[in-house]
């Protein structure tokens, strides 16, 4: 799916706790920024605590925009998130790639 | 109903914990082979830990987890724990406590400091840890890395994240075992709309190359087993580790390349051979539990039976936690629906109508048994205020190099919740007395034939509507004399005074009073009994001791059951009417004609027994006449009779008391006050105080007399 740079979208940067603790803000968050704009893409820069269930909503997310046909992209993810998918498993950029749809820097 | 703050919920948590954990600390000093005390005190830590993280506390959570690590050789049974390890094991303790509870006064360079002590007594015995393992380990026959090896499928319960149980710390510790390859499953993870974000979703698939024993997987799940399935099968040989989908956790570089993976496997030995019972054979060892039907057989965890029954049955007892302050506020109702009730039924009986009568008369039965079910729901097992005494006994008997034996009885007996927060105080002071002045030094115990083990007993005991705390010590008693030389040195008694051992012990009482002949740390400087005896008398309690000599000293508080509610004995005097507590009133006589003459003596002739008595109406500076019979009630403290004269006993009164504003706290003779059925107050007598007006003024008569 081609991105259209004309197109609106809109940014949401994610909250630098996005543990067990927050996660439920976060999720509504998301949920909320879905219903306003049709192409979502979310910073993930800021995130600092990260667990399973970051990871598990970013999956839901990416796997929900790609259902609804709404392109979803996640950008600059934040050292704390690399590191909490890497010790899920998701240990290669080929990997993320596979589940997280991802902007790389410069495109 | 307001919603608890979820930290706050955490703290209250993590401070049973900590009991747990402290409690199993203290028993695996003296039954240092008791696995099932090192297992508890592994899931205590690991929940803080859990809970710790999920609560934001991250401090808390990464500290446990060094703690877990260091401790981890004791729980695999490699390692005693020793009196030192233990000590140092409860200093861990009260760093999380205090990284919990105050994180401001405690500082990272006192948690490495314990975390270092921690690691040098768990490798004490093993400098070189990890080449001496490989060393003791036997060789690897050169053909294991064919069968070497586990694939599992860890699926977890969706509730597990919430119970503060982290799969990605379970993960790095399987890594831990050897070379892992972790493949996420994604196919649970559900659109958002259908999503619960704290649910667990993920799963895992694992290939772990490492020849270790199925119970090193198992320990490694051993704190989730019941909130997890785990599917386990052995690797048939080192599998030439795939391109595709399967990547090494922890690796610092992305996408490892084949030999990158290979050349770790190799460059891993050490915890492959760190496994104590390797099996040569992993193959066999499933297809002797599993009858070998399936390569991929779901493994029954039927490692600790007993413990998971414990679980059961601790989940089976079904309790809420509850805000303190809403027992309080219920406690406070039921105490205005008393006082309600008893206006109810006044104007019952004053009235002829028999249906309100009928009415009043069930009111009061179910307001009775409310008033009891909501104080048994205020009752708090006195165990619980036990158990930190033990910590207090580990630790002085410790600094004062004497050894002590600590005993309690009576753990169930139930106390009203806000006497438990009372009752820590004065037990603490007496508990150190006991250990500090009680307990003789080794040298003295030995020469008098003694063990060279104190003891110390703490029990409790329900003996009617009271409760009786005994604080029982086997050191040398109390020295009589040294007590008497010390009160008459402080102009309390003049010297040669015939006093009763038992009376010279109650200076013992007297504020700034003390015979220990050196200050120490713990007590010396005289406060402290004087401070015992007014905690325990404002509870509406007595202390008493009594000593032995050379055998021990015993203290025993009674207590009543709870502070809210107590039944009294109603009296008029003039107009205005009072309460005195129903427990210390002993009898009730007539004062005859023949006492009413002896306007002087103030004493009662009660079968053949002098009883001093006090006019309540001089004290209570009532105008007017006396009735014509004077009422005498005899109330008693201990052993001391007092009687008290009043125009009128009313008869007994279910008596909800409210404290005196802070106008009249001098006022000392009162303790509370209360309301009666016609809305009108009346003020509760103070027992304690008034026996010792009367004996202050017996005092005052022989010395007049003489």
């Amino acid at each position: 799916m081609a991105l259209n740079p004309t197109e609106p979208k809109w940014s949401l940067r994610l909250p630098a706790d996005c543990s067990i603790a927050a996660i439920r803000n976060v999720y509504e968050l998301i949920r909320e920024a879905f219903g306003r704009q049709e192409r979502l893409e979310i910073d993930c820069s800021s995130v600092d605590k990260a667990d399973v269930t970051s990871i598990q909503l970013l999956l839901s997310t990416a796997k929900t925009g790609e259902a609804q046909g709404r392109p979803v992209v996640l950008t600059s993810f934040s050292q704390s998130l690399r590191n909490t998918l890497r010790r899920a498993g998701f240990a290669s950029d080929a990997m993320l790639d596979q589940h997280l749809p991802q902007k790389k820097d410069g495109t | 109903m307001s919603a608890m703050d979820p930290t706050e919920i955490f703290r209250q948590e993590a401070s049973e914990l900590f009991e747990v954990l402290e409690g199993a600390l203290l028993d695996l000093g003296q039954r240092p082979d008791d696995r099932e005390l090192v297992d508890s005190a592994f899931r205590a830590l690991h929940t803080i830990k859990g809970s710790g993280a999920m609560f934001g506390f991250d401090k808390v959570a990464s500290f446990t987890h060094e703690f877990e690590t260091a401790f981890d050789r004791v729980r695999k049974g490699e390692i005693k724990p020793t009196q030192e390890l233990i000590s140092v094991a409860l200093a861990a303790k009260d760093y999380i406590r205090a990284l919990i509870e105050d994180p401001q006064s405690t500082d990272d360079i006192i948690g490495e400091a314990i975390l270092d002590d921690l690691k040098r007594f768990v490798s004490f015995d093993q400098p070189a840890a990890p080449a001496v393992q490989i060393a003791e380990a036997p060789p690897l026959v050169p053909g294991d890395s064919k069968q070497a090896g586990w694939h599992l499928y860890l699926e977890f319960e969706s509730h597990v994240l919430r119970n503060g149980s982290n799969p990605l710390d379970l993960l790095e510790d399987l890594c831990k075992l050897g070379p892992c390859f972790v493949v996420p499953v994604t196919d649970g993870i559900p659109f958002l709309d259908e999503m619960e974000p704290e649910d667990c979703y993920l799963k895992w698939d694992v290939k772990l190359h490492a020849a270790c024993d199925k119970d090193a997987i198992d320990d490694v799940f051993m704190f989730v087993q019941d909130e997890m399935k785990l599917t386990l099968a052995p690797l048939e040989q080192v599998e030439a580790p795939a391109p595709g989908p399967l990547f090494r956790l922890l690796d610092e570089e992305p996408a490892p390349t084949a030999e990158t993976v290979v050349a770790v496997a190799e460059a891993a030995p050490a915890p492959v051979a760190e496994q104590p019972a390797a099996k040569a054979e992993p193959k066999t060892e499933t297809a002797k539990a599993e009858a070998a039907t399936e390569p991929k057989a779901e493994i029954k965890r039927e490692a600790a039976p007993a413990k998971r029954d414990d679980v059961k049955q601790e989940r089976g007892i079904a309790t809420v936690r509850v805000q303190a302050e809403r027992l309080d506020e219920l406690m406070d109702r039921v105490g205005e629906l008393v006082i309600a009730q008893a206006r109810l039924t006044q104007l019952a009986s004053s009235g002829s109508d028999l249906s309100i009568k009928m009415i009043a008369e069930e009111i009061e039965r179910l307001a009775s048994s409310l008033r009891d079910t909501t104080m048994g729901a205020r009752m708090v097992p006195i165990g619980s205020l036990f158990g930190r005494f033990r910590r207090l006994v580990h630790d002085l008997s410790r600094d004062l190099s004497k050894p002590v034996e600590f005993v309690t009885t009576g753990e169930d007996t139930e106390l009203d919740k806000t006497m438990i927060e009372c009752l820590a105080d004065p037990l603490v002071h007496l508990i150190r007395n006991a250990i500090d002045h009680g307990i003789e030094d080794n040298a003295t115990r030995a020469a008098n034939g003694k063990t060279e083990q104190g003891r110390i007993e703490l029990a409790a005991v329900h003996s009617g509507a009271q409760v009786l705390v005994t604080v029982k010590d086997n050191g040398g008693g109390l020295n009589t004399a040294r007590i008497r030389a010390k009160a008459e040195e402080q102009g309390l008694i003049a010297a040669g005074a015939v006093l009763t051992d038992h009376e010279i012990h109650q200076f013992l009482f007297h504020p700034g009073f003390s015979t220990a002949q050196t200050i120490s740390a713990l007590s010396g400087r005289g406060v402290g009994m004087d401070v015992v005896k007014r905690t325990i008398e404002n509870m509406r309690g007595s202390i008493d001791l009594s000593t032995r000599p050379g055998q021990g000293t015993t203290v025993t508080l009674r207590l009543p059951l709870t502070l809210a509610i107590i039944e009294g004995l109603l009296i008029r005097v003039g107009e205005g009417r009072y309460i005195i507590p129903l427990p210390a009133v002993e009898e009730c006589v007539e004062l005859t004609a023949e006492d009413e003459r002896s306007r002087g003596r103030n004493f009662l002739n009660v079968r053949g027994n002098l009883v001093p008595f006090l006019r309540l109406r001089d004290i209570l500076s009532v105008d007017g006449s006396p009735d014509q019979h004077q009422k005498t009630i005899i109330i008693s403290t201990g052993e001391t009779q007092v009687g008290l004269v009043a125009d009128q006993i009313i008869g007994n009164h279910q008596t909800v008391i409210k404290s005196l504003s802070k106008l009249h706290s001098d006022v000392t003779i009162f303790s509370g006050a209360t309301i009666l059925g016609d809305g009108t107050a009346a003020l509760i007598l103070d027992v304690a105080q008034l026996v010792a007006l009367a004996q202050s003024k017996v005092e005052k008569h022989i010395s007049e007399a003489a």
